[in-house]
Formats: structure tokens, C-alpha cells, sequence
């Protein structure tokens, strides 16, 4: 960050004249004589009736001059300010940053000693852990999954106990350090458009009442062939695929009529992504036992 | 006539005077920054924005975000541990202007880049509350249909390269009008927002 000494000269010339030229100008204009008029007296002057007097600066004015002369030099021993003259303090910006940001981590260590070690089911019974994690999710998590961690469309709700992934303690750390990616291939090709007819009505009728039945039945052969590998035989999903269950009435993506004919045309994907690069352990673990917390007592 | 009068009287010397007054300060403070290496060289892993990163930064800049959204992460430990590494100068030198902004209605975007998916920025730019139901930020909705203005965004690397030192290839300014044609405007600002701040990886560690 050193600057060439050509300029930390210039600055060092300009800084001094400054100061010596600002105290010769308070020094002068203290003592000038003022035109041979008395204090009290005008200087003859005059606008529009408006007069003008030519008194000496108050005292306390003076002063205030004055101090900040003092304080600039003060200054300019202390902290950086006359070119690459470091001040005897030391301070830089990057240092008080860094020493600030020590002694905030330091306070967290300490902090979360009181609770990380615990298991995450016990975890969730300290209040102090469960505060710290909301905070945490309301800053990295909550523009996805909603401030309430409800979600929304595309972003799985996380207080259902219903999981892609599954909700299990170690599953859920695993989640949020490493990420995930779930993709549902496109079917428009493989099916046709009656096929996608047929398996969306088979899909449906879990939660729906009122699917055609032609549909339904043909549906569900092409579903045992097309999609039971992710889905699950019984259409209960698969956590290791992230692939979701399609038997409740809870969608990942919207359910609306013609959207899930559209998901299996062209195919759909979800990624969560992984925050084990920008978010230390524990944080990590806060945020898993919040998460596990929002669908256990 | 005393000095004093001397000046008060003469309109013209008063000006000149003021003059220097007040440029001493951007004298000492700006004007040797604008030679110091680590602040005028571009940060080892900063690139010059592609022709659709420069296309949405235009976007960017014509819809007014830097009204709600600064770019510029302080050295402060709070805003550290929520938006990530504190900015450095040098991660905006290929930025005329640059976009430091002032307001904060919005959270700063400086290293946005990455942190969410495009399929978020779409649904958040077409619809914020559809993502974040709390959200005060308009909707831009027309993005998605409106086309890139692929001659300006030619023309504006032009004169980034030229006039500004931005050290395009003659590769990239050649096919610049084709790279962008036919890109929306959406595709645009997403890619312009999932680049910035990428220089120096986020992380709130
Ligand atoms: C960029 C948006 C985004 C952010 C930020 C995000 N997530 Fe996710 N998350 C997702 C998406 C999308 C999925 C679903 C992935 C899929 O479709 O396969 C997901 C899935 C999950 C799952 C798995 C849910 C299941 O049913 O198995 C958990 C747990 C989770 N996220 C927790 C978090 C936590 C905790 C954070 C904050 C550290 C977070 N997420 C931040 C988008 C995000
Ligand atoms: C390669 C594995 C795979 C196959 C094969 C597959 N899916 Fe999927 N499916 C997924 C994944 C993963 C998701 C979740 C996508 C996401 O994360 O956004 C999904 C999502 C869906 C959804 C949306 C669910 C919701 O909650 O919104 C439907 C509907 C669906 N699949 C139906 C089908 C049908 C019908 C077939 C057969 C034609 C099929 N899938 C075949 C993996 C698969
Ligand atoms: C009226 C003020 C306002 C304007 C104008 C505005 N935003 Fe926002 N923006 C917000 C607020 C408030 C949030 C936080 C809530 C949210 O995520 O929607 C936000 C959030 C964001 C985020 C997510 C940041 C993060 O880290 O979570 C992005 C990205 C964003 N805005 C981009 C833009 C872009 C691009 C534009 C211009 C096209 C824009 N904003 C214009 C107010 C604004």
C-alpha cells in the first residue's frame, strides 16, 4: 500500500504548509490592526442601512481554531496522514477489521461452547442455540425458504417433515455443507404429449379426486417403467436422488393444473446451494439443529 | 487598501482563492490515490465484463437499482459476517462508473455473485415477493421479454476499450453485437449479477 515517495512528499509539503500557514493566518488576523477603528466601532461601511463592525474573533472561536490545530498534529502522530508515515499506533483499516473480527470470533467460540458439542436433538432445547440459528437463517437462508422456512414455490419448505433429502440430523448438516442438486430429465421425447397426459393424471389422482381413470391406468404402467427408478415404485419418493414423494398434497414445484404437465415436458431441476466453503462448522451445526428443530419438539 | 479589502473587493481574486481552498483536500486525499498501484491495478482475478455482463450492468444502472442497492462491503465486521470479504479498489477498476452507491434499501450487492441460483434472480426479479414475501422491491417483469439493445452494448465496450483502458480483446469487441443478440434483458442483468464480487470468494467464516 506504499505510495511513491515523490507523493508521500507532496502530501507531507501540503499537510505542513497547512497547518504552519493556518496558524500564521490566526496569529495575523488576531493581532492586525483594523484600519485604525476601535472595537465597538463600524468600519464605515454600509448596505442598505445594514452596517458592518470590525471586531476581533470571540475568544471561544479562537480557541476553537486553535484546538483543531492541535488536533491535526496529534493526528498526524497517532494515525497514518503524512504520506508513508505509518503514525505510532500502527492503525490500518485491514488491521482494526481483523483484530475486531478476532475478538467476535473469539466471543462466538465462546459462546458456542456452551451447546455445540451437544447432539443436535438435544441442541434444539437450548434457547440461546435455537436464537443464534434463526438469526443465522434469517441472514443465509431465509431468501429461499422464506423467513417462516415455509419455502416457496421451487424452495422446499423445511418445517414439514416432509424431506427430499431427508430430515435426519447428519443428513441435514450434509445438506447444507455440501448442497444439492436434483434434477428431474425432461419427458417430453420419451412420452409424447398423451404420454405426459396419461403419467400427470396418474400423479395426480394420489391427491385428487376426479382423474379419469383411462388415464390413471394407462399412466400408471408407464410410470413403473419411466419413473419408479426416482420416484419410488409407490411413487414415495427417494431421498438419495432428492427425488420428491408425489403421493401427498405437498408440491415442491407448483401443482396447478397444466404445470405438472409442463415439469415432465421439459424437465425440471433444484439446487440448494453448499455452504460448507463460507460458513464455519459450527454455524453450520446451529443451522442444522434450527432447521431440525421447525418439525421436532 | 488592506489585504483584506483587497479581496473582498476583487470578485475575480476571491474566486481564484476559494478556488485552491477547496481543491487542497482532493488535492492531498485523491488526486496521489489515482497513481498508487493498488488501487488503479485491476485485482489478479477480476476480468473485464463479457458483453452480457456488460449489457445487464447497463440494465442495472438505466433502472436505477443503485438507488436501493450499494456495492461497496465496509470494513466492518457486521456487514463482513452477513454480505462476506470487505471490497477492495481494485475489484473495481474495469467500473465507469462504478456503482458504490449510497443507499441501503436493498442489501449490498457487491458479492452477490453466486449466492443465489438463476432460477432465484428469475423468480426474484419477475416477482420479488414470490421468493421473499416481506420484500419492498418492484417486480421487472418486462425483462423477460425485452431484448437486449446489442449495437449499444457494442458500442459501449468500444468505448471502454478505448477511452477508459478496459483491456478488451479485439475478439471480444468484434463479436460483442452478436454475443448479446437476442438475449433478454433478464438473461443480462442475472449474468451481470451472478459476476460481481467473484474476484475474492465470498465467505462469512
Ligand atoms: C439459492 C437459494 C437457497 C439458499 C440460499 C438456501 N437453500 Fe436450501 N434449498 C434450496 C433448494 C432449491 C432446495 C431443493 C433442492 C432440490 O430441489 O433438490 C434446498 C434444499 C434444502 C434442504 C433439503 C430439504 C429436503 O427436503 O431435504 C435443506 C435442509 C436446506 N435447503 C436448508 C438450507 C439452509 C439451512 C440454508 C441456509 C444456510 C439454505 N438451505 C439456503 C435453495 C436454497
Ligand atoms: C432421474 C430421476 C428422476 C426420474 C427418472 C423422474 N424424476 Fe421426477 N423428479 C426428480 C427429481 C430429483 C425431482 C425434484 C426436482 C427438483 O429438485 O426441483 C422431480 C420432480 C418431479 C415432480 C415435481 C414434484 C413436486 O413436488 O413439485 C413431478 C410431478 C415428477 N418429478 C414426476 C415424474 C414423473 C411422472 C416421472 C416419469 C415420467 C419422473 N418424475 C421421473 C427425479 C426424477
Ligand atoms: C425500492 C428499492 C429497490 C430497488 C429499486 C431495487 N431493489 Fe433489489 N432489493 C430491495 C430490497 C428491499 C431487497 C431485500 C428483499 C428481497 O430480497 O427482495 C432487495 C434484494 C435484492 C437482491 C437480493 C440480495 C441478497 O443478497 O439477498 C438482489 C439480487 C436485488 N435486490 C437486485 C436488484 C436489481 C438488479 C435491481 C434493479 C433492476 C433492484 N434490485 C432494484 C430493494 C430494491
Amino acid at each position: 500500500m506504499e505510495m511513491t515517495s515523490g507523493w508521500s512528499l507532496f502530501i507531507i509539503v501540503i499537510v505542513v504548509a497547512h497547518i504552519i500557514g493556518y496558524s500564521y493566518l490566526l496569529w495575523s488576523t488576531s493581532k492586525m490592526k483594523s484600519d485604525g477603528h476601535k472595537e465597538g466601532e463600524t468600519t464605515g461601511h454600509e448596505w442598505d442601512g445594514i452596517e458592518e463592525y470590525n471586531n476581533p474573533l470571540p475568544r471561544w472561536w479562537l480557541f476553537m481554531f486553535i484546538f483543531t490545530i492541535i488536533f491535526a498534529i496529534g493526528y498526524l502522530i497517532l494515525y497514518p496522514g503524512m504520506g508513508n508515515y505509518k503514525g505510532t499506533l500502527g492503525w490500518t483499516e485491514e488491521n482494526a477489521w481483523a483484530k475486531e473480527n478476532e475478538q467476535v470470533l473469539a466471543k462466538r467460540a465462546e459462546l458456542f461452547s456452551t451447546f455445540i458439542d451437544k447432539p443436535i436433538p438435544a441442541m434444539i432445547q437450548d434457547e440461546k442455540a435455537m436464537a443464534i440459528g434463526e438469526r443465522l437463517f434469517a441472514n443465509h437462508c431465509s431468501t429461499c425458504h422464506g423467513s417462516d422456512a415455509q419455502g416457496a414455490v421451487g424452495f422446499p419448505n423445511l418445517t414439514d417433515n416432509d424431506w427430499l433429502y431427508g430430515g435426519e440430523p447428519d443428513t441435514l448438516v450434509q445438506t447444507i455443507t455440501n448442497g444439492r442438486v436434483g434434477v428431474m430429465p425432461a419427458w417430453g421425447s420419451a412420452l409424447g404429449d398423451d404420454g405426459v397426459k396419461q403419467v400427470a393424471a396418474y400423479v395426480r389422482h394420489f391427491s385428487e379426486e376426479g382423474q379419469d381413470e383411462d388415464l390413471v391406468a394407462k399412466g400408471k404402467g408407464k410410470f413403473a417403467m419411466f419413473c419408479a427408478a426416482c420416484h419410488g415404485a409407490d411413487a414415495k419418493g427417494n431421498h438419495l436422488m432428492g427425488a420428491p414423494n408425489l403421493t401427498d398434497a405437498t408440491w415442491l414445484h407448483s401443482f396447478d393444473s397444466g404445470r405438472v404437465e409442463s415439469i415432465l415436458l421439459e424437465g425440471i431441476s433444484g439446487k440448494m446451494p453448499a455452504h460448507g466453503n463460507i460458513l464455519d462448522e459450527g454455524s453450520i451445526k446451529v443451522l442444522a439443529a434450527y432447521v431440525y428443530s421447525l418439525s421436532h419438539e | 487598501m488592506s489585504k483584506h479589502a483587497k479581496i473582498e473587493k476583487n470578485i475575480g481574486l476571491m474566486g481564484v482563492l476559494i478556488a485552491l481552498v477547496v481543491s487542497m483536500g482532493g488535492l492531498v486525499e485523491i488526486v496521489p490515490l489515482m497513481f498508487q498501484t493498488s488501487v488503479i491495478e485491476a485485482h489478479p482475478n477480476l476480468k473485464p465484463y463479457t458483453a452480457l455482463e456488460f449489457a445487464g450492468r447497463d440494465i442495472y444502472i438505466a433502472e436505477g437499482c443503485y438507488n436501493c442497492h450499494s456495492q461497496q462491503i465496509r470494513p466492518f465486521v457486521d456487514e463482513t459476517l452477513r454480505y462476506g470479504h470487505y471490497s477492495q479498489a481494485n475489484e473495481f477498476v474495469y467500473d465507469h462508473p462504478f456503482q458504490w452507491g449510497s443507499k441501503r434499501t436493498g442489501p449490498d450487492l457487491h458479492r452477490v455473485g453466486g449466492k443465489y441460483t438463476n432460477e432465484w434472480h428469475e423468480y426474484h426479479l419477475m416477482d420479488p415477493r414470490s421468493v421473499v414475501p416481506e420484500s419492498n422491491m418492484p417486480g421487472y417483469p418486462w425483462f423477460a421479454e425485452k431484448l437486449v439493445d446489442a449495437e449499444q452494448t457494442a458500442a459501449g465496450m468500444k468505448v471502454h476499450a478505448k477511452w477508459f483502458g478496459v483491456p478488451y480483446t479485439q475478439e471480444q469487441l468484434d463479436s460483442a453485437q452478436a454475443d448479446v443478440d437476442g438475449k433478454t434483458q433478464l438473461e443480462a442483468v442475472i449474468a451481470y449479477l451472478q459476476v460481481l464480487g467473484t474476484a475474492i470468494p465470498r465467505s462469512y467464516k
